[in-house]
């Protein structure tokens, strides 16, 4: 069993999208609630190893971790109609359940407390795979639990699993309304920290442009949590089919990330997917080509991240790399003819400095799952103006942080004690220059970039030397 | 033909039972006599000549005579002489004293006499078993039209008997057999002076039949001699086109059969001739069937592969479907038709029903196009070790372990046919098992050949290993190995084993890649690391694109046309000639066929690899030194601190750093270079091969400006 993916969801909002993502993977392989084949699945060719694993009695367990510090959800999922999908020993909440309050701080620092119990969990899952090839974390930025103990749980995993890839599946916070959690923008910063240094990919899932999504695209007028969460659970199951149902390429997932990630540290992706329909909601049918979907995977009301609107500066956004998943039906001869039509129309504005063009992966469609349309898509994309949803939480913070806001729930926490707030500082740092590398990326002169600047006016000579040759 | 029986000698050694001693008696008489022909005519018991008795007298003497000679016996005045250089053939002479109109009339039925002796020498000549079925068949007919013969001739004599025959009554009453005997006895004549047997027999017998349209009364006769004499042959053609048994003891069908091809050299030998040559056309096809040669061919074959199976197959037989005849009505074609479709179509199902060579075709692409590749991430990850050592190092048993392991973990496992699958590992590399193929294989447009240097000049690179050699190994059994035959197998494998290297360049970037992940908690703006890794993209930009041309651009739409093909193929000829065409298509446009642009590809990849390789090591050491100046570029700004640090530090951070830049940068100017160097070629060459285009946009695709 090999290339195996641990999958640890924290925090309220983890544990709910890690739950679709569950039933949506369910669904797919056709394993049944109890986590026993359905009848009908007959059909292999799939592999359901990577997220599960068999018990003695041919269930099909989940390589999942679920772990929260307040039990309210945790409790849904034990008492909703999977709760004997789940290894129960895999399930950590908190003794107390009092959760982290929204507090980062908090969660951290309870992470830390329970980390014995936590990492013993992860090494069991770890040793009963036979080649692990990494972790995916589903949480949200914002909250307490899943920002903070998540943010504990990824400085941990990157110190003891430091081979293995990480690959995190964050929601990002609502900007659009004012949230009722108001320290958002220091736990999002906190939390951005860590998955610029101890993650290896982060797919941002941006709940503004969720919620936009399933207001314009879908017409839903209020749209719920579950719905919004089943937008999430498409897309994770998406970005995980190549993986599944295995195709030419992108059989690993250190393939398919090696191919988006250009620098250690642009590895913020974004998603759009196409055709979006929502549980249960009778959607039209429309003439589904690759052509079509790949057009459509390009139309910035497709894309879940907000940040990319169209402000002046986003026109200089570019593309760093793309890759186009297509599931389903698709006449393999229309591929060339659709990234042609692309490139001729321009339709993507990529960077200069190295090359880059659209990659497809085509990739088999679960056949248990009926679906109206013949063709669908996702995108896992790169692309720089991702910066200005972190210019964003920036802001967010230096209006806070100026107003001294809030600060003294952090206090509390020996990582702040003694008003020593440099996590802070250190933070803003980090975000700061992931900003700026980003907005480099842009330029045709990224490969130099900051060269100039290096200390040593020798070296930076050689290399200049080095460059005219 | 060896296994031909013997004529037994009592034929041999009695001439008189067997009629040949018209040739046999005459022959010793003659060279001892050696005398001119009257003095022996006259030695021959007559006491008077014949001149002497009146005329009456005299045709009541001829008259008698000549009912001898009809049946070929000599008389009183009428002798028989052979004619020498003319086999078989003899004069009758008569006696020079007889009454000149009498002469005149009784030479006027010699003819019919020499036809006789000619025909019924035939007769016994080709009855012999050597000469078979067809001249058996042909002698039987002829036969029985001398028994008509002696017959008429018999009733002569009964009616000379009565005192009721003249000569011109026996002249008047030989009319109708004159013609028919004269005719055949030219057919016999041509017949045995080439020896004619066989194919070659009916021809004559048609062709003579042509050639006397206009004299209808022969006209039938010959056909229904033709008729006859096919009967036999036509028996062969029904076991043929009916059940695909080739039962021709005497070698006369035009179809032959070549034991010494077996069906198993079809799995074994790259150059197998099992499907074209174990049974191919002989010389001497019946004219008649000359048009439906290669489809009485193919009934057959199809009938012996199915026989071959073990199914036994016969061509269901109803009452129109007899070949009795290949007359003009053309019967035959529409049965010969009938057997054809029913074969091509019955076989086409059992291969692609019961040996489901869909499924085989498709579990091919999995295995060896790398159609679902996750076993092979699995295999290269645990036989790691043992591929790169050098090949003849490489344990083969242990290498197949690893791969059934791999093969039982991932999905490949629900898949019937993956224990089909075998390993090997080749010595030679890609390349030079290229060209030594290309010399074997003809079907390659010799300008293809060209730009290959001869293989002397081909340096093995010193460090093969067996991730270049590594190929796998599919079983095919019969009768599947006649499509996927050992040669289309051996393209599959050329393919897989370039895409095996592909992935293997992949993966090891891939692994670089990794290892600059490692560098996140630093800022690599302006360091070598930002270099690398974006070098380390281009690499892996590039063998993401070739692989993705050579699979989503060249084997997926290619095999999903060749699948299309397949549903709508009508015999299992179709079949293999799609598949040899999707393979041949496959095989130029992934670049084997092309030496020049395959060497640059292979080159780059060599780079990529060479690369990985050296990351792995360099990496690691700016690590042990940058902790400290790691901590440090944290900081504020991404310029200042640095300044602000110790300057021995500083410097030999610098000096290693730039050491590491150095041979980055070597790597870097080297792909670049080679990467632009293909952009002449493929330009050059895609006006010729506009698939080039594709692999262009490819690889070089946006950015390629620069």
């Amino acid at each position: 069993m090999p290339r195996e993916i641990i999958t640890i969801q924290v925090g309220q909002c983890g544990n709910q999208i890690g739950m679709e993502f569950w039933k949506q993977l369910c669904l797919e392989h056709g394993i049944g609630k109890d986590g026993l084949l359905e009848d009908f699945a007959t059909q292999g060719g799939d592999r359901k190893d990577v997220f599960f694993y068999q018990a003695d009695d041919q269930h099909y367990i989940p390589r999942a971790l679920l772990m929260d510090l307040e039990p309210r959800v945790i409790n849904g999922i034990q008492n909703s109609e999977y709760r004997n999908l789940y290894n129960h020993e895999n399930i950590f909440v908190s003794e107390h359940g009092g959760g982290a309050g929204n507090n980062w701080a908090s969660g951290y620092h309870q992470g830390e407390q329970v980390v014995d119990d936590i990492m013993d969990m992860i090494d069991r899952e770890a040793d009963g795979s036979d080649s692990l090839e990494g972790f995916v974390l589903c949480h949200s930025i914002a909250g307490g639990t899943g920002s903070g103990m998540g943010s504990y749980l990824l400085e941990t995993l990157n110190e003891r699993y430091s081979k293995k890839l990480v690959q995190t599946y964050s929601v990002f916070p609502n900007q659009m309304e004012t949230s009722d959690v108001v320290v958002q923008p220091y736990n999002s910063l906190l939390t951005l920290k860590r998955l610029t240094l101890n993650a290896d990919c982060v797919v941002v899932l941006d709940n503004t442009a969720l919620n936009r999504i399933a207001v314009e695209r879908l017409h839903l007028t209020n749209p719920t949590f579950a719905q919004t969460n089943s937008l999430v659970s498409t897309v994770m199951s998406a970005s995980t089919t190549t993986l599944r149902y295995p195709g030419y390429m992108n059989n690993d997932l250190v393939g398919l990330l090696a191919s988006l990630i250009p620098t250690p540290r642009c590895h913020f992706l974004m998603t759009g997917y196409t055709p979006l329909t929502v549980e249960r909601q009778v959607n039209m049918i429309r003439k589904t080509t690759v052509l079509d979907v790949m057009r459509r995977l390009l139309q910035t009301k497709n894309i879940m991240v907000s940040s990319y609107a169209r402000t002046k500066e986003a026109s200089q956004a570019k593309y760093i790399s793309i890759l186009n998943i297509i599931q389903g039906d698709v006449d393999p001869t229309q591929v060339h003819e659709s990234l042609q039509r692309i490139r001729e129309r321009k339709l993507v504005n990529f960077i200069e400095w190295g090359p880059a063009s659209i990659q497809v992966a085509l990739s088999r469609k679960s056949p248990y799952v009926q679906t109206t349309h013949r063709v669908s898509g996702l995108m896992l994309a790169n692309h720089t103006s991702i910066r200005h949803l972190f210019s964003k939480c920036l802001g967010q913070y230096e209006k806070l942080r100026k107003k001294q806001a809030f600060l003294d729930n952090y206090r509390k926490f020996p990582m702040f004690a003694d008003n020593d707030l440099s996590e802070f500082d250190e933070s803003r740092e980090i975000i700061e220059s992931l900003v700026d590398e980003y907005k480099a990326c842009e330029s045709p002169d990224y490969i130099k970039w900051g060269m100039e600047g290096q200390g040593d006016a020798s070296v930076a000579a050689a290399l200049e030397s080095k460059l005219v040759v | 033909m060896d296994s031909t029986p013997g004529t037994p000698r009592w034929n041999l050694e009695r001439p008189l039972l067997t009629g040949r001693f018209y040739q046999e008696i005459k022959a010793p008489t003659h060279t001892t006599g050696s005398k001119p022909f009257s003095m022996d005519s006259f030695s021959r018991g007559t006491d008077n000549v014949i001149g002497s008795y009146p005329v009456s007298v005299q045709e009541l003497l001829v008259i008698d005579d000549l009912l001898s000679a009809l049946v070929g016996i000599e008389g009183r005045y009428i002798s028989i002489k052979r004619v020498r250089g003319k086999e078989g053939h003899v004069i009758f002479q008569i006696d020079p004293s007889m009454d000149l109109a009498l002469q005149e009339l009784t030479r006027r039925i010699f003819p019919l006499c020499e036809d006789f002796v000619l025909i019924s020498q035939f007769v016994e000549s080709k009855s012999h078993f050597k000469n078979g079925l067809v001249n058996h068949a042909f002698a039987a007919a002829l036969r029985a039209l001398l028994l008509d013969y002696q017959a008429m001739v018999a009733q002569l004599e009964h009616q000379f008997c009565l005192g009721r025959l003249s000569v011109q009554g026996l002249w008047f009453y030989c009319q109708p057999m004159m013609g028919s005997l004269h005719a055949l006895s030219i057919v016999v004549e041509k017949a045995t002076s080439n020896n004619f047997s066989g194919s070659a027999m009916l021809n004559l017998l048609q062709s003579q039949a042509k050639a006397m349209a206009g004299d209808n009364a022969v006209r039938s006769l010959l056909e229904k001699m033709t008729q006859c004499a096919s009967t036999a042959y036509l028996g062969m053609l029904e076991r043929w086109v009916y059940e695909g048994v080739i039962d021709d003891p005497y070698g006369e069908f035009f179809i032959a059969e070549n034991k010494s091809l077996l069906k198993e050299s079809l799995t074994q030998d790259y150059n197998a001739k099992y499907w074209q040559q174990r049974y191919s056309l002989k010389e001497g096809i019946p004219s008649f069937l000359t048009s439906v040669a290669g489809t009485i061919l193919t009934t057959g074959k199809y009938l012996n592969v199915m026989r071959e199976c073990g199914h036994n197959v016969q061509v269901p037989l109803s009452e129109n479907s007899k070949l009795t005849s290949f007359g003009s009505n053309h019967h035959y074609l529409e049965c010969i038709k009938a057997a054809y479709d029913f074969a091509s179509s019955e076989l086409l199902n059992l291969i692609k029903d019961k040996y489901d060579l869909i499924g085989k075709l498709r579990s091919l692409k999995r295995y060896l196009l790398l159609d679902q590749g996750d076993f092979l991430v699995h295999f290269i990850d645990i036989a790691r070790d043992e591929l790169a050592k050098r090949p003849e190092d490489i344990s083969v048993e242990k290498l197949q372990s690893l791969l059934d392991l791999a093969l039982r973990s991932t999905a490949a496992a629900s898949d019937p046919c993956h224990e089909d699958l075998t390993c090997c590992v080749e010595r030679a590399s890609l390349l030079k098992r290229l060209t030594t193929l290309k010399d074997l294989e003809c079907a390659y447009p010799p300008h293809l050949n060209k730009p290959i240097p001869d293989s002397d000049d081909q340096p093995e690179p010193l460090s093969i290993t067996g991730l270049e050699t590594f190929c796998l190994n599919y079983k095919v059994q019969w009768p599947l190995s006649l499509v996927i035959s050992r040669k289309a197998l051996t393209k599959y494998q050329l393919i897989f084993r370039f895409l095996f290297h592909c992935r293997h360049v992949n993966r090891q970037l891939c692994v670089a890649w990794q290892v600059h992940e490692g560098f996140r908690a630093f800022n690599t703006l302006g360091t070598p690391i930002l270099r690398s890794s974006i070098l380390c993209r281009s690499m892996l930009k590039f063998i993401n694109s070739l692989l993705h041309y050579l699979t989503f651009e060249v084997l997926e739409p290619n095999w999903h046309l060749m699948h299309d093909r397949l549903g709508t193929a009508k015999s299992i000829d179709e079949v293999i000639q799609f598949h040899d065409y999707f393979l041949q298509k496959c095989l130029k446009e992934c670049l084997l066929l092309l030496p020049q642009l395959l060497k640059k590809v292979e080159k780059l990849k060599s780079i990529c690899l060479h690369y990985a390789a050296a990351i792995q090591l360099l990496i690691p050491s700016i690590y042990v030194l940058k902790p400290g100046a790691a901590a440090g570029s944290l900081g504020l700004d991404r310029s200042k601190p640095r300044r602000s640090q110790s300057r021995s530090q500083q410097l030999k951070l610098a000096a290693e750093n730039s050491k590491i830049c150095d041979s980055i940068m070597k790597f870097e100017k080297e792909f670049n270079a080679e990467l632009q160097s293909l952009v002449p070629i493929l330009s050059n060459s895609s006006q010729a091969e506009p698939y080039l285009t594709h692999l262009a946009q490819c690889i070089l695709g946006v950015g390629s400006e620069q």
